[in-house]
Parts: structure tokens; sequence; C-alpha cells
């Protein structure tokens, strides 16, 4: 991991506390929660805009190419980059004197700590042409000297430079405050040290800093570009990952809510339809008393109006059961419970209880069985009602005079299971499904005409039994059909369904309602 | 076309009496650096002319008085990340008040950036293209800005937000008459503006400043804490500005800030 990403995570990491600073540093205190602050409301020091390394080979660059020192600070005081040149063995001349120590260390604090300005011992550079605003020199007790430059960006100061000691080339002898520092100064000693130091004019050494100033402010402009870029890459990534955990959470909240509501109506279902069946049977079973003459012999029409009576409830009761059915499948309350069958009896059974109903629409049914028995493993009574759901659905659909047959095959393989099995198709004469609708008309309460005049009743729940279970044995349904010709359901299941013990039905789709319609 | 007539009947000036209530963005002083930042945003869809507004006000302001425009990203003539321009000077009270420009990048994609470069907004310049083909995304973005301000804790409704419509000479624009209606509909001051001529950008400027000081004065009464009045303010920076061939012209001195911003057509 390079300095510079370290440095943009910690920073990245660390937000709660630069908003604690800045609110006391503020010094406007607020109950409110504390804003997020991002990278573009702190302050940025010059070590975030500078790579250092960089840095640092450009002024050992300038150092070797100039041959003058150069120190550069930043607005706290630490140090960034000190590079010397020729001067180190003069300075530790001095520097064994104690009062060369004392006035020594007092130059170096004015150098690097002192204002800007030119005051306390500093002055304006001594130069040709031009101005360099900003820039001090300030002479060193020993005749050397030192130039000053701020480091500003945005009107802040973020630090500065400090080139020197140089020997000023106007310096003719060693001044009385390097000489008197002590007793046993050497004064041609000093000198030989001080001629290991580059001299040079001040406008030169100006010119040069200025220079090399412009070239720092394009460094911490490149720098401050880099530092925002990828501060605010990583804010916007963190803004866009809390936006999308919050979604997350949202979504998550939606979904178990609609879970329970679904549970929640699933379980009124289930009860009323359970209370509507209990007083039905005994309105049937008056009926049926009144029908049978229990109660005095009836009229023609009496007895008429009564069987109408036994017809309606026995249609109310047959879509109470659906909804029982459908209520508990989707609840998860209906359990397989697998044995051995002969599929053909199941068929044969299921025929005749659609048979009243074909007979009384003169609609022919047909059964075609294989010769041989169709054993296989499954749901005696689940497996019956999806027949005779099949078979009430084409009878419903079919005109008068037409025909329903039912078919069902040997134990084969079959590719639509990868397994072997049996298939049941059941084909009438009727109306016909739509292309668009033959994929939805498995879903709960999915009506091809769902308008108040439809022709056909019912509450759209046959079906959705069907598929759920057939899927319950493993096995598939579908619907082919052509207009005005009929249709063929065809259900395909396994001769042992993948567990055989007894399965969990899973409810089936809803019916969605199209979100654009036109 | 009047666009509002003087600052005591300005929405901004109402805003800022109302939002004395309740202040929760604490105000970006820093009293140990004796400093003041004061951030505003020029937020709208992609290219209706954010980056111009910043690169005309950087192109007249004194260069000792602004730093670097700092574009940061683009491709394209277009701004994916944001663009980045100090405004700053001294007071006489010897605090120094920095004003940072920000756009934001227009593009759909970078939701997450707008919002982030939208905290801690002083006030907000909403830069509206007229074109009649813009009128869906500007109303996109208007509810985008809403909510951005919503999501980073700031009250729609004490943010000043001045709305600039810009590209005022293309064909196929609103009319007058109908920005008209659009100023009905709302408080916010409206500016017409052509940005590539410099036409109406400083008096945006001006404006989102106004409210910018005006929101910091009712959160924090700036004036009291850096003794600083508004004309003051506004002048320290204008007076840094070339104010050649705009409204502004030869009507702000320390003495009589300009109180009526008008129209563009108005004084052609």
């Amino acid at each position: 991991m390079s300095n510079s990403t370290a440095r943009a995570m910690s920073d990245a990491a660390a937000p709660a506390r630069a908003v604690s600073q800045a609110a006391s540093a503020a010094g406007v205190m607020s109950d409110a929660p504390p804003a997020r602050e991002s990278v573009l409301q702190r302050r940025t020091s010059l070590a975030d805009l500078l790579d250092l390394p960089t840095f640092t080979e450009l002024v050992k660059g300038f150092v070797d190419l100039y041959k003058v020192g150069v120190k550069v600070f930043d607005e706290s005081g630490t140090k960034l980059a000190d590079f010397r040149v020729g001067n180190g063995d003069f300075c530790s001349y001095v520097f064994a004197f104690a009062d060369g120590r004392s006035r020594c260390t007092a130059t170096v604090a004015r150098v690097k700590e002192g204002p800007l300005a030119a005051m306390q011992g500093a002055r304006a550079p001594q130069v040709e042409e031009g101005a360099f605003p900003g820039m001090i020199a300030v002479p060193c007790f020993t005749g050397l000297r030192y130039l000053v430059m701020p480091i500003q960006w945005e009107g802040d100061l973020l630090g500065r430079i400090i080139f020197g000691p140089f020997t000023p080339d106007d310096l003719r002898e060693l001044p009385a405050s390097l000489t008197n520092i002590g007793n046993g100064f050497d004064v041609a000693n000093a000198e030989a040290l001080m001629s290991k130091i580059r001299r040079a004019p001040e406008s030169t050494v100006a010119k040069v800093m200025a220079h090399f100033g412009q070239l720092v402010e394009t460094l911490v402009a490149a720098g401050h570009k880099t530092h925002l870029t990828s501060q605010l890459h990583i804010e916007a990534t963190l803004e866009t990952n809390r936006e999308l955990e919050e979604q997350n959470r949202r979504l998550e909240a939606m979904n178990s809510r609609l879970k329970e509501l679904d549970r929640l109506k699933s379980s009124f279902l289930a009860t009323v339809s359970h209370e509507l069946r209990t007083p039905l049977t005994s309105i049937m079973g008056y009926s049926e008393m009144l029908s049978q003459g229990l109660a005095g012999p009836l009229n023609d029409e009496q007895s008429e109006y009564v069987q109408t009576i036994l017809d309606k409830s026995e249609t109310l009761l047959k879509l109470i059961g659906s909804i029982l059915d459908i209520s508990q499948i989707e609840a998860g309350k209906v359990r397989l419970t697998f044995e051995p069958v002969d599929v053909a009896d199941v068929i044969r059974s299921s025929l005749s209880s659609v048979a009243p109903q074909a007979q009384k629409k003169n609609i022919l049914l047909q059964l075609r069985v294989p010769e041989r028995h169709t054993r296989a493993t499954a749901d005696r009574e689940k497996l019956r009602q999806t027949v005779v759901n099949l078979l009430a659905n084409a009878v419903k659909f079919t005109a008068e005079r037409g025909k329903v047959a039912v078919a069902l095959t040997e134990t084969a393989f079959q590719p639509e299971l990868n397994a072997e099995g049996y298939r049941i198709s059941v084909e009438d004469t009727g109306i016909g499904i739509p292309a668009e609708h033959q994929d939805k008309i498995f879903q709960s309460f999915y009506q091809v005409d769902s308008s108040s005049t439809r022709e056909f009743g019912g509450a759209g729940l046959g079906l959705a039994i069907v598929r759920s279970f057939v899927e319950g044995h493993g096995g598939r349904v579908w619907a082919e059909s052509e207009v005005g010709e009929g249709s063929r359901f065809t259900a395909v299941l396994p001769t042992v369904p993948p567990a055989p013990r007894s399965v969990e039905i899973s409810p089936p789709a809803r019916s969605q309602p199209d979100k654009q319609r036109f | 076309m009047l666009l509002y007539k003087d600052s005591r009947s300005s929405p901004l000036l109402r805003r800022s009496v109302v939002s004395l209530a309740g202040s929760q963005v604490p105000l970006q002083l820093n009293q140990a650096q004796r400093e003041l930042t004061v951030k505003v945003v020029y937020y709208g869809p992609g290219l209706s002319g954010k980056t111009t507004n910043l690169q005309m006000i950087h192109d007249r302001l004194r260069p000792e008085s602004r730093g670097r425009l700092l574009t940061v990203e683009t491709r394209d003539d277009r701004t994916l990340f944001f663009d980045l321009l100090p405004v700053f000077f001294n007071t006489a009270g010897g605090y120094r008040v920095k004003v940072k420009l920000f756009t934001v990048p227009g593009q759909v994609i970078h939701n997450a950036t707008r919002r982030v470069v939208l905290q801690g907004a002083d006030a907000v310049a909403f830069v509206a293209s007229s074109e009649r083909s813009a009128t869906a995304d500007n109303n996109a973005y208007w509810k985008n800005l809403h909510d951005d301000m919503r999501e980073n804790g700031l009250d729609p409704n004490e943010v000043p937000v001045v709305i600039q419509f810009n590209k005022r000479d293309l064909p196929d624009t609103k009319t007058d008459a109908e920005i008209e209606e659009t100023r009905q509909r709302g408080t916010e001051p409206i500016i017409g503006a052509v940005a590539v001529r410099c036409d109406g950008v400083l008096e945006t400027f001006f404006a989102v400043l106004q409210g910018a000081y005006r929101n910091m004065e009712g959160r924090s009464q700036v004036s009291k804490q850096l003794d600083l009045d508004e004309q003051t303010f506004l002048s320290q920076i204008f007076s840094r500005i070339d104010l050649g061939g705009t409204h502004l012209d030869g009507k702000l001195t320390l003495d009589s800030p300009p109180t009526t911003i008008r129209s563009l057509k108005e004084t052609q």
C-alpha cells in the first residue's frame, strides 16, 4: 500500500475526529447531530498535498544544481525536506563556542519560526529587478545569509522554504558578531571553512528561490487535485454504499411486512372458509331432508326449488373447498402423503365425479389408459383432485355436445423431468386460451376474462391448486391451446417423487396486475 | 421583468428571519485561525453551464483574491467530479473569509458525488438551461437537489437557492413570460443569463452570496461574531471583480450596494 493510499484511508476512517475538532475549533456548538464532514470542508496540510518522495527528489536536484542548502517546513513546523551543502563544518565549528551556540540557535529559530515579514532582524531581499512578494532575507551573525519564502495556497500559509546559508558576495570580512564569540576563535580556520559554502549574490539566490517557489506551487496544485480526487472518490463510494445499505434495509422491512400480510391473509381465508362450510352443510342437509319429503310431501315446483338450493349449495361448497385448499397451500399447511397408486384407477374415479356436469352439457367424456397398469408413488387424494380440477375446467369451458378426453401414458423416461414418469393429458374442444394468458392461468385468482360480465364462473383457483399439487409431486404442468379449437393440459409426473415420504408444497405464484397497461 | 425589487422584500431575507428559530448546521467559523469559510454550490443538470459560471467569475477576479480554478477530472468538456474556485479576503477585524465555489457533476450517474459536494452548503445557485427541451431535466434535478439537501441534513426551506436561467441566447428557449410564470410558482430569485458571455453570471454570484450571508447571519449572527455586515461582505468581494458590462457596474460601492437586480432583457 502506498503512502498516499494509507493516508487517504486513515483520513476517511476518522471523520468523527475531524468533525469534533472542527466543532470545538469553531466554537459554535449545537445539539444537532454532527454533519458528516467532507474533505472539501477540511483544511489540507502541505504533507497532504505533496508526494514526499517526489518532492524530496526535486529538492535534492535543486540542491545539487545550485549548491545551496534548502529546507522546507510545513505550517506546524514539521520538516519535509532538509539538504545542506558545504556549511556543516563551518557551523559545527561556530557551534562549539557557547556564544556561537546561543546565537546560532536564535538565528535558526528566527529563520524557521519567525514571522514572514521584514521585522525581527529580517528585511526584504536585495534584488536588482522585480519583486518577490513574501520573501525575506535573514542575515546570520556569522555574515552568512538565509532567504525565507512562504508556501501559499488559496491564500493560506501552508509552510515555508528556506534557502541557505549562503555567503553573500558582498561579505568582505568576517563580522565582529562572529569573531567575538569566544576566546580561541581562529579567524583563518573559520575563513577556510566558510570558503566551502556557496558564495553568490543575494539577488541571484532570490531568483533561484522564486523559481523553486513556482515549482513547489505547481506540485501543490497537482497534489491538491489528486488529494481532493482520491478523498472524494472514497467519500462518494462510502456515500453510495450507505445509500445501498439503506435501500436494502427498506426492502427487507417491506419484504417481511409483505410476508406477514400474506400469512395473515391465508390464515384469514382458511378460518373464514372453514366457518362458511359449517353452516353451509346444515343448509344442504336440511334441503336434502326437505327434498326427500321428510317434512311432508313437496309439489313439483317446491321440489325443483329445493333441488336448485342443493345445486347452488354444492357449487358454493366446492368454491369454499378450493379457497380452503389454496389458503392452506399458501399458509404452508398442506403435506403430501405418498403411497403406491394405480394412476388409471385415480383417473377413473375423477371421471365419475365430473360425469354429472358433462352429462348436463351433453359432453362426451373419453378415457384412454394403457393396457399395462401405470403404477406410481403419489398422494392419491391430491392426484385425484388434480385430475378432477383439470377435467372440471375442461368441462366448464367446453360448449354443449363438445368432447373432453383424458389420456394416461405408460411409465417411461420423461425428458422434462429427466426421470421416469407418466403423463396425464386432458384435451377439450372448448373456447381455448389466448397465447398471452397461457402462462398466467396457473396463478391464484387469475381469470382470462376478468370482466364482471364474464360467462364462466369460478374463483380462479382450480389450476393454481393443480400446479401446486403437480409440483409437489416433482412434476410439471402446462397448457397448449388454440383459441376456438380447444386446449390440452398436460401434467407430467415422476413415477417416484423426489422426496418419497411427504413434501411441503410451495404456494403458487400470485397473479400480478400489470404495472404499465398502455 | 423585475426580478426582485429591494432587499427588504427579498425572499432570501424572509428566509433568514425564519431560520433564526432553528439553526442546525454550524457556521464554518474557525475562531482559532480566525477564518470563516462560506460554501456556495452551483447545482443543476449536465451541460447547463455550471463550470462556465465559475470560469467567468475566475476570469474577472483579481488574481490575489482567488485561488486556481481547480477542475477535477473532466472528459469531453464535461465535469466528472467537481470544480472548485476559492475566493478570499481579510476583514478589518482580522478575520479571513474564504468563499469556496463548487460545481457538482451534472450527469445522472454521479449522484453520490453531488451529495458529498453539497454537504454544508450555505447557498446554492441552481443553473438551469432555458431550452424548452431541458424542462424535464430541470425538474428532475430540482427534485434531486431537495432530496440531496434533506439527505445531508440541510433544510431546503432554509438554504437559499438562486435560480439562473442560462442560455437565454439559444433558439427555442422559454420566453420571459414563461420564466416569469416559473418565478411566480416559487420564492427563489430568478436571473436570466448567457454564461458564455458572462451575462448574468456576476448577478447570480451576487444574489447567491447575498443569500449565503443572510443564511449565516440568521444561523449564527456573523455580523456580530466577525464584525462583518452584509454590505461589507459583498463589497469586499465585488470590489475585487471586474464588473464592466454587468448590471452591477457602478452600483456597488461600500456605501450603496445594489438592492435591485434586473433581468438582462430590461436593460438591453
